[in-house]
């Protein structure tokens, strides 16, 4: 197995198997639990693709969500069961471009680790089954209607993006999800789930060989010619598709959320030092030790919910800001100022290097989380980040590199704001 | 893992976990009081006062620029309610010194730091005046925004029509009405009488605790006398009763309060800790199989218990359209428990669950230390080992003698007005 150290002085131990599988350990002495995660490179952004000697296939939204709940149903007995024998448990989730199976257990970690690979290997979808869940889905998107933190970003991406799939919800609608068929999952399952196009990190004190072997020994064979589909995305135009838009929700005050459309053109390593350069500059706005955050809570504009982020995959790429409000308007001028100030110069170095020391720590301390450790490493395999060098990037970003970042992205021409107002609560 | 005690002076124990498992030093301390409703909304206010600024730290700017000059240290503080305790919760965590340059100085500078925000707020004899103003408006910003997120919000309602005579039905962070009420004196002299009159607990886990309690000792000495503090108010069930509140939901979040008449101390206490994960602690709960899988009602469906005050608390998503063949079923789920009709499997793998769950505390620094706050509540620490031994010798007969004494006091529904043939779930 290869071996990546990474900062902390742990190692992941990782392999490629004959069928494409990509297994990646990470031990830690003394922790008793184990934590497995088997990750599909499919998520919600894909819609549409190019099967070889077949040509376009689209399916409707949500199916990548469906097919991660249909999994846990078995011909006999239950997934949830299962793992509960062995006193452990078992989940799932679906973000724009991952659907992910984990367990976390004390006890039996072999057993839990080799039916997770049976379980993800063995659909069992019945038209029965398949409406059943519909019931379920659809009450799982309406708890996200009522999420004002849901419901406010859905808007965001609607303003932004005129084509591009990530203006949908993960779950897609309740339209969507009535009309999805057995037909349907199943060829997204067959075309998908490929372990070409998977991957498995385990977490815990374990052996990183043993652990290999057993998955190399009890992967279930698989029909099928691998992973040959070619994802496609819409052509996506630079202009956004509205600059401001409202919504209202029985909440108790109006929510701002400012966001900008950046194109996704970094890979591998210039990912990862993006990333970084442009968490260190948002945090010149939105951090508790930036100027900028004084201003705007001591003038009433902002609360402790008001926070930035910055998000780039292989395929969308966007950053942004967002806080409760009793005044979105005065609230948008001030940060436009505050954002105008920075881009032109306004990045000092003492600011950017305390703050480097904030990363270092808290890349430090993220180790004591399997679940958020384990879904790095993922995310490095699936988009070439090379997280096991993040303390040797985040040494390397300058100054000018954030400054650079916030210049070249922060674009108004490609910005939008999307507005949560309170309506009468009780009705 | 377990802690090592010390008395540090009246009404102030220390509790030690020696570790180098982490990549992180956790401390936390609580301070306990009745839960009263002037000193609730009193002490609510502290936390949003001290992130303010202390003397040496006069500004949140000054003292973020401190937590990340320390490599993403991390101060934060809390007010929590367990039975009829309110707690006042200060948590402190930084890198393992071990892993840092001069990890030693920075341990101690950390830990001052530490103590400094969290009882040397800024201010001469009260606190600053305009910090004062703005976080008891944005303390009742808080209170009203209760109702934004819809499930935490119809819990708090439950509870609060549910105990409305008790002492438990206050709210942690105390009501509107007595917040606009309160005078920056009499909160800062009540926050005085906290930190120097009442049981103060601290705990730390991590791989340098020796050096901790030495500066932790050094930084408390002086406190003075110990209040004495009540327990918690038992009630009966009285006739069931039945509340509705409208609003302009999606979905609809049922909630059923029962009494339990079982806490902490009780010999049954373990037998009700078992029930309630038969009944909907897992995905293998019987509320999860019959109200989600077998009858696709509801995306989420659970129960919980308050050990303290003797409370078992069961809520679920669903469309308003349901709310009669759900309530029906999770009757049917109680009573069904309450005659017996447990299987030796849902048995089992109920207390393996709950095993597994204890022992996984082992391995986050944050639970091994949350997990003993209802037994600081009860002065009676019981370790992970204790504990697992208990839930092992749990029996059927403890279980359904456990549910006999469960009974329905209060249900509530927050449901939109219009729900029934309006929108969705009508075909």
């Amino acid at each position: 197995m290869e071996q990546i150290k990474i900062p902390g002085g742990e190692t992941v131990f990782q392999e490629r198997l004959d069928n494409g599988l990509a297994v990646m350990v990470l031990p830690r002495k003394q922790f008793l639990r184990t934590y497995g995660v088997l990750s599909v490179n499919y998520g919600s952004l894909d819609s549409k693709f190019k099967i070889p000697g077949e040509g376009v296939v689209e399916v409707p939204p949500g199916i990548a969500h469906f097919l991660e709940h249909k999994l846990f149903e078995e011909e006999e007995g239950s997934v949830f069961e299962r793992f509960a024998s062995w006193g452990g448990s078992v989940n799932a989730f679906t973000s724009y471009t991952q659907t992910s199976y984990l367990f976390t257990t004390v006890e039996h970690a072999r057993e839990s680790l080799a039916y997770l690979l049976e379980f993800v290997n063995a659909p069992h979808l019945t038209e029965e089954n398949v409406e059943k869940e519909k019931g379920i889905i659809e009450q799982e998107l309406q708890m996200y209607a009522d999420h004002p933190d849901h419901r406010i970003h859905s808007a965001l991406m609607e303003n932004l993006y005129h084509e591009h799939p990530v203006r949908l919800d993960i779950g897609g609608t309740v339209e969507s999800v009535r009309s999805i068929t057995v037909a349907e999952l199943q060829r997204c399952y067959d075309i998908f789930y490929q372990p070409g196009n998977m991957a498995l990190v385990v977490v815990g004190d374990l052996d990183p060989y043993e652990t290999c072997e057993l998955v190399r020994s009890s992967y279930p064979q698989r029909q099928g010619a691998g992973f040959s589909a070619q994802r496609i995305d819409p052509q996506e135009p630079n202009s956004i598709v509205q600059p401001w838009a409202e919504t209202q929700l029985p909440i108790s005050r109006p929510r701002y959320m400012l966001g900008f459309k950046h194109d996704p053109r970094w890979r591998g390593q210039e990912l990862l030092r993006t990333q970084i350069a442009m968490s260190l500059g948002l945090k010149l706005i939105f951090g508790r030790s930036s100027r900028a955050y004084a201003q705007l809570y001591e003038a009433k504009l902002v609360d402790d919910s008001f926070y930035a982020s910055f998000r780039a995959l292989p395929r969308v790429a966007y950053s942004v800001f967002s806080s409760e409000t009793d005044q979105p308007e005065a609230l948008h001028e001030r940060l436009a100022g505050i954002i105008n100030e920075l881009k032109g110069g306004g990045v000092e170095a003492g600011e950017v290097e305390r703050l480097k020391k904030q990363f270092y720590g808290m890349f430090l301390g993220s180790l004591d989380s399997f679940e958020y450790t384990a879904n790095r490493i993922t995310a490095q395999y699936f988009e070439g980040t090379p997280y096991h060098r993040y303390l040797e990037v985040l040494g390397e970003v300058t100054t000018e590199d954030v400054q650079g970042a916030l210049g070249d992205l922060l674009d108004w021409e490609r910005s939008s704001v999307s507005i949560l107002r309170p309506v009468n609560a009780h009705g | 893992m377990d802690f090592t005690q010390h008395q540090l002076g009246p009404g102030v124990r220390l509790y030690l976990c020696e570790t180098d498992k982490f990549k992180t030093l956790t401390c936390k301390a609580f301070i306990q009081q009745d839960l009263k409703a002037r000193e609730a909304a009193s002490t609510a206010l502290v936390p949003l006062l001290l992130r303010r600024g202390s003397q040496r730290f006069p500004t949140t700017r000054d003292i973020a620029r401190e937590l990340e000059e320390l490599y993403a240290a991390d101060f934060g503080s809390d007010v929590l309610k367990i039975g009829e305790r309110q707690i006042l919760e200060f948590h402190f965590r930084m890198v393992d010194p071990a892993l840092l340059p001069k990890g030693e100085e920075l341990l101690r500078r950390g830990l001052e730091a530490f103590w400094e925000i969290a009882s040397r707020p800024h201010g001469n004899g009260r606190f600053f005046e305009p910090y004062f103003e703005q976080e008891k408006e944005i303390l009742l910003q808080e209170l009203e925004g209760l109702v934004n997120d819809k499930r935490a919000y119809a819990l708090v309602r439950c509870t609060a029509l549910m105990c409305g005579e008790e002492p438990f039905g206050i709210y942690k962070y105390g009501d509107p009405e007595t917040v606009r009420s309160l005078a920056n004196q009499e909160v800062y002299d009540h926050y005085r009488k906290l930190l120097n009159d009442y049981p103060l607990d601290i705990f730390v886990v991590g791989s340098r605790t020796e050096q901790a309690a030495e500066a932790l000792a050094g930084l408390v000495q002086g406190r003075e006398a110990q209040v004495v503090l009540n327990a918690p108010q038992r009630v009966e069930a009285g006739e069931p009763r039945y509340f509705e509140e409208a609003m302009d939901v999606q979905q609809a979040v049922l909630v059923m309060g029962y009494r339990t008449q079982i806490t902490y101390p009780d010999e049954d206490y373990y037998a009700l800790l078992v029930a309630n994960g038969i009944l909907g602690g897992f995905a293998h709960s019987k509320l999860f199989i019959n109200v989600r899988e077998r009858a696709s009602l509801a995306y989420y469906v659970g129960s919980s218990i308050e050990g303290s005050k003797g409370l078992l608390t069961i809520s679920a998503g669903i469309s308003g359209d349901d709310q009669a063949q759900a309530v029906e079923i999770i009757q049917e789920q109680v009573r069904d428990m309450q005659e017996g009709r447990i299987s030796d499997q849902e048995l089992e793998q109920t207390k393996r669950g709950l095993i597994s769950s204890m022992n996984s505390m082992n391995d986050s620094a944050s639970a091994l230390i949350d997990r003993n706050l209802i037994g600081v509540v009860h002065d009676e620490l019981r370790t992970i080992a204790g504990v697992v031994e208990a839930i092992s010798a749990v029996t059927l007969e403890g279980v359904v003698r456990a549910m006999e004494k469960v009974q329905l006091d209060t249900t509530y529904i927050l449901r939109s007005s219009s729900q029934k043939g309006a929108g969705h779930g009508t075909d």
